[in-house]
């Protein structure tokens, strides 16, 4: 037989360790388990009272849920209550069995025993679902007027999850609160109060905040009784049943302020109403005893919210500053706290007066700074997000270095989030750039470790965009903190190594600055001397040095590893004229080290890099030179790809992230900002131009005449190439401006043949990897561009066994079907297509080079193809070599083309065709042509 | 809302569990040996209030004993909407909670509490709905109890007896 529940919890109180407590609940549940099955009922009811406290313990108990069900249909009113207890506690509101006892709740509700009611009216009030919601509601409104006080207020609140439930139902009723509301019983009015705060809610969520419905115009009528109701309390003196440390009944006049709240914001007249009993509030309340501070916190935030008098704000904010300076940290917190929620809710409509909370905040502004200190974490906490209100611009570097200091102490799960806050503080009031990057590097030093992945581009966003002398800064002052840390901030490590390799020769000179005394004499006379900075000049080896131990500690993370191995590449370039031999060839060492890295992308940077180093000296192998290009312009190209990178544009940065709306904290280089939209591979660019796509259907639905082949798949599968440069005539819609306007400020930069499309993740793994892939040598136009990204294709070569990957001038396979099909001439603009298989295994791909040949007597610019295929046909575009097309014939005049892949999947079946939209601008004239081609040969390609 | 009172000894033992919104058994566990291990760490001097996973925990410390009310934003307020509760309010209600017990147990300890679980759910549940306040009066909790017990003790009473 099983225990009895006193023997039970005697038991496992003398139970000595988990597991033996374990075993005594194990044995007795099975007890349980088979009283239940035997249909005990003399035990039904102490069972279930065993599994209550088993439950309390963390036990399974959901064997029991049908026994409480039981229990509850028993006429026996202890068992009956039991049962309701348990089926509260035990049982969820998802739990099937619920609906069994929606009958005998039915028939409790009608007991007339009050206490049998009033346990249907608490268990509906904790669990209804619902369908028991609708089932019931007409059973528990009747209780809303019940003689008995007890009932009305337990119905009341069930009444309040009813609506919860079925939203739908709350106009029905709401005439009946004003009766309620005129109820003598302290229970009542309390449940009412809450029940109307629960309807405004619902209703707020449901018409939106203000909107005029019948629940809340209703409601405003009931603003005089409300008034009344709570002036009767502070007038009312001592009641010896409501009375809570001199206070009448507190919890009632804490919601009757939470309810007027409600109905004050946003409206005047109410708002007029509530003025006068909210002064006597705030005047009359005790404040020695926690009970009439918790009214005042109430009332102030009230007077706060709704549209009050000047000379009852007056008296708030001066509660509140009352409070901030309250030695009891009880207080202090919810005075934190109200300054935060009123600044927030004043937003907008804030006007920054005297009396206004924003005034009040700056007004204690030292105060709240203190809190930053307290030992107290939710105090830190609430002073913490209230600070981030506070900051504006003239106190934007002294509470930057508060936050800093409190960056240094506060819990390391805490950091992400101030590190992200800090950067928003920064990026929005920076006085100069110079203080925004020092306050990064700064704070980098302090949570590398810690901070996430958009602080780190933006730190080098800010660096990049700065002028060289601050470049000159912020690498020398990245490259000590490197030095003298101990190897885990990796965020300070990705920065650092970062700027060592784009920067690499600026710090070789001494560095001297003196800030200007004029522009901010104040400061430097309130603080001290004019801080003057200087850095000793370092010589390469120590550089070089600097990063290799980085890599060497065998804690540094792969990504770090990789950057590293960029830098040693970008310093290679820098150093190669300034350092001596032995440090170059150190350099060259490090970058080869990881040619037979485990790691597919060390292996592949370290290939590639040494690949680039040695084209970039000028050794190129004669197979790497095809066709028409010259061994000069892959050595230019691959210069170009070891220069610096052009400044990124932060306007297209911030305005590409408003429209991906990706601020998501992410350690996956994709989700970087901007990252995703302008990396260089391929399949990224054709990504990033989906959003324009709907912009070029209309474009081609204007088209005059289009090819009914064509038509049909128009829709779809219209790749925009992402290269295409901006120009000021581009006939393009604005709209579809945004991917243009990134890549058009980073072409602009370099004048270069082929200018390497810049990611704007620095960071991004392929940056250096891919760049050569597409642009480095696209100017050979025989040359077939391989992505030398993973995952390998077979045309890949084995990195090891071929070290030269990063040219990707990898011969074409035997005999490749070469064939150049004339399309068409539009205004002295001749254009051919190369047609040529790589793949003699698959016939379906085609790579297709489009070359331009411009026979007018001037250069053509703004060059812009588009092109459409049909829905059985998948196409890759990569950027004109060129967007500029030279005089065809003139000596030096470059051959601009395009690679186009397809793969036609219906090969065989279907031909080849495409629809193409030109554009250029030929001496002044803005030039767009239409034409479908389907001159390919059939079932070739 | 409320979302959750617990009582729990400086042990880490939980006395008395309610919960106002379900939670699964592994999260109870969980989000009880968190708390407790939270409120243990702090001073008499520090705040009353504490914030855990969305939760604003008021806590008061009674002997040996700690009576924890956790709340959340309502939730018909949508999604996002602040929490509302008054901290300072719930910390006094706290106090009225004990008072009852105090005054129904003569003097309370946590022997009673664990003794006589369910009676002490009895009392939570006059006092406390769905998460909303149903009564602070002490007799007004107190006296249909002691009618109930009464009651169906009596052969013939009220409620017919057995």
């Amino acid at each position: 037989m099983s225990l009895k529940l006193r023997d039970l919890i005697r038991q496992v109180r003398s139970c000595k360790t988990a597991a033996e407590e374990r075993a005594v609940i194990a044995k007795e549940s099975a007890m349980i388990r088979t009283a239940i099955k035997e249909e005990q009922e003399q035990y039904r009811h102490r069972n279930v009272a065993k599994l209550l406290f088993m439950h309390m313990l963390g036990y399974p108990t959901h064997f029991g849920q049908l026994e409480c069900m039981k229990l509850i249909a028993s006429p026996h009113f202890p068992e009956k209550r039991i049962g309701y207890l348990g089926m509260m506690l035990l049982l969820s509101e998802e739990a099937d069995v619920l609906m069994l006892a929606t009958n005998s709740l039915k028939n409790d509700l009608n007991s007339s025993n009050k206490f049998v009611a009033g346990l249907a009216l608490c268990t509906i009030g904790n669990l209804a679902t619902a369908d028991m919601s609708r089932d019931l509601a007409p059973e528990v409104e009747k209780h809303l007027t019940s003689s008995q006080p007890y009932l009305r207020k337990k119905a009341c609140l069930a009444f309040s999850r009813c609506i919860l439930k079925c939203a739908d139902m709350m106009e029905d009723y709401v005439d009946k609160f004003t009766t309620l509301l005129k109820d003598r019983s302290h229970g009542v009015l309390i449940t009412v109060v809450q029940l109307m705060t629960q309807v405004l809610l619902l209703d707020a969520e449901k018409n939106g905040v203000g909107g005029a419905s019948v629940c809340r115009s209703a409601f405003l009528k009931l603003v005089p009784s409300l008034v009344k109701l709570l002036r009767n309390l502070l007038s009312v003196g001592y009641s010896p049943d409501h009375d809570v440390g001199g206070i009448s009944d507190p919890f009632l006049q804490v919601q009757i302020l939470t309810l007027l709240r409600f109905l004050g914001t946003g409206n005047e007249k109410a708002s007029e109403e509530m003025n006068d009993v909210l002064a006597q509030v705030a005047t009359n309340t005790e404040t020695s005893k926690n009970a009439g501070n918790a009214i005042l916190y109430e009332c102030v935030q009230t007077i706060m919210a709704i549209q009050s008098e000047e000379g009852l704000r007056v008296l708030a904010v001066n509660i509140l500053g009352r409070f901030l300076l309250n030695r009891d940290n009880n207080i202090r917190y919810v005075a934190l706290n109200t300054l935060s929620r009123c600044v927030v809710q004043a937003g907008v409509t804030d006007d920054g007066g005297p009396n206004s909370a924003s005034s009040a905040l700056q007004r204690h502004r030292t105060t709240i700074v203190d809190c930053l200190k307290d030992p107290d974490i939710s105090i830190r906490q609430r002073a913490l997000e209230l600070i981030y209100h506070l900051v504006n611009n003239e106190n934007v570097e002294t509470l930057t270095a508060e936050l800093l200091n409190y960056l240094v102490l506060c819990p390391r799960e805490h950091r992400v989030d101030i590190c992200t806050r800090v950067l928003r503080v920064v990026e929005k009031y920076s006085p100069d750039d110079r203080w925004r990057v020092d306050t990064l590097i700064t704070m980098l030093t302090i949570a590398g470790r810690e901070c996430n992945r958009e602080v780190l581009n933006f730190a080098i966003v800010y660096i990049s965009r700065a002028n060289e002398e601050l470049r000159t800064y912020a690498t020398h002052k990245l490259l000590k903190a490197i030095r003298d840390d101990d190897g885990t901030q990796k965020g300070l490590l990705v920065v650092g190594i970062w700027c060592i390799g784009e920067y690499g020769d600026l710090i070789l000179k001494d560095y001297n600055y003196v800030p200007p005394p004029s522009s901010n004499a104040d400061n430097s006379n309130a603080n001290e001397e004019p801080v003057h900075i200087s850095f000793m000049a370092l010589d390469p080896t120590t550089v070089v040095k600097t990063v290799e131990d980085v890599t060497k500690r065998h804690t540094c993370p792969e990504e770090v590893q990789e950057l590293a191995l960029t830098c040693f590449a970008k310093l290679n370039d820098r150093f190669a004229t300034i350092a001596d031999e032995q440090t170059v060839k150190k350099l060259n060492n490090l970058v080869k080290k990881h040619k037979g890295s485990h790691s597919l992308e060390l292996q592949l940077r370290s290939c590639e890099y040494t690949a680039l180093i040695s084209v970039a000296k000028g050794n190129v192998a004669q197979e790497d030179v095809t066709g028409e290009s010259t061994a000069q312009d892959v050595i230019a190209a691959a210069k170009e790809a070891l220069s610096r990178m052009p400044v990124v544009d932060l306007a297209v940065i911030q305005r590409k992230q408003k429209l991906t709306g990706e601020y998501k904290d992410s350690d996956n280089a994709s989700a970087v900002p901007g990252g995703k939209s302008v990396s260089s591979s391929n399949n990224k660019s054709n990504e990033a131009a989906e959003p324009n796509l709907l912009d070029l259907n209309d474009i081609f639905g204007a088209a005059p005449t289009p090819a009914p082949a064509a038509e049909t798949s128009i829709k779809k599968p219209i790749a925009k190439q992402n290269g295409t440069t901006k120009t000021e005539k581009q006939p393009e819609p604005p709209k579809a401006q945004s991917d243009l306007d990134l890549l058009s400020d980073i072409f602009s930069a370099p004048a270069a043949p082929a200018p390497p499309v810049l990611p704007s993740d620095p960071f991004a793994a392929n940056t250096l990897a891919a760049t050569p892939a597409n642009n480095l040598f696209a100017p050979t136009p025989t040359v077939v561009p391989t992505p030398t990204v993973p995952p390998p294709s077979p045309f890949l070569p084995d990195p090891i066994t071929a070290p030269t990957t990063a040219t990707p001038v990898t011969a074409p396979p035997k005999g490749p079907a070469v064939n150049r099909i004339k399309g068409f001439t539009k205004e002295g603009l001749d254009i051919d297509f190369e047609c040529k298989k790589p793949d003699p295994f698959n016939k379906q791909k085609t790579i297709i080079t489009v070359h331009f040949k411009n026979n007018t007597d001037d250069s053509l610019y703004g060059l812009n193809l588009q092109v459409a295929v049909p829905k059985y046909i998948t196409m890759e575009m990569q950027p004109p070599t060129s967007t500029t097309i030279p005089i065809t014939g003139v000596v030096g005049a470059k051959q601009v083309t395009q690679t186009i892949h397809v793969t036609n999947t219906m090969l065989g079946t279907k031909n080849l065709m495409m629809k193409v939209k030109l554009g250029f601008t030929s001496k002044g004239n803005k030039i767009e042509h239409l034409q479908t081609c389907s001159g390919f040969e059939a079932g070739k390609y | 809302m409320i979302s959750f009172i617990l009582m729990v000894n400086k042990q880490g033992q939980t006395r008395l569990s309610s919960y106002y919104q379900w939670m699964n058994m592994q999260e109870r566990v969980a989000l009880e040996s968190e708390i407790i291990r939270k409120c243990l760490s702090r001073s008499e001097l520090q705040c009353s209030f504490l914030e855990y996973r969305g939760f604003k925990v008021i806590y008061r410390r009674y002997a040996s004993l700690f009576f924890i009310v956790g709340t959340v934003a309502n939730p018909d307020a949508g999604p996002g909407a602040e929490n509302n509760e008054n901290e300072l309010g719930l910390l006094e209600f706290i106090h009225t909670l004990v008072e009852t017990m105090d005054k129904w147990a003569g003097s309370i300890c946590e022997l009673d509490i664990m003794y006589q679980l369910e009676q002490v759910h009895f009392i939570l549940d006059e006092m406390v709905m769905n998460g909303h306040i149903l009564e602070t009066n002490r007799s007004n909790i107190l006296r249909p109890l002691d009618l109930m017990d009464k009651e169906s003790k009596k052969k013939e009473g009220m409620f017919g007896g057995r």
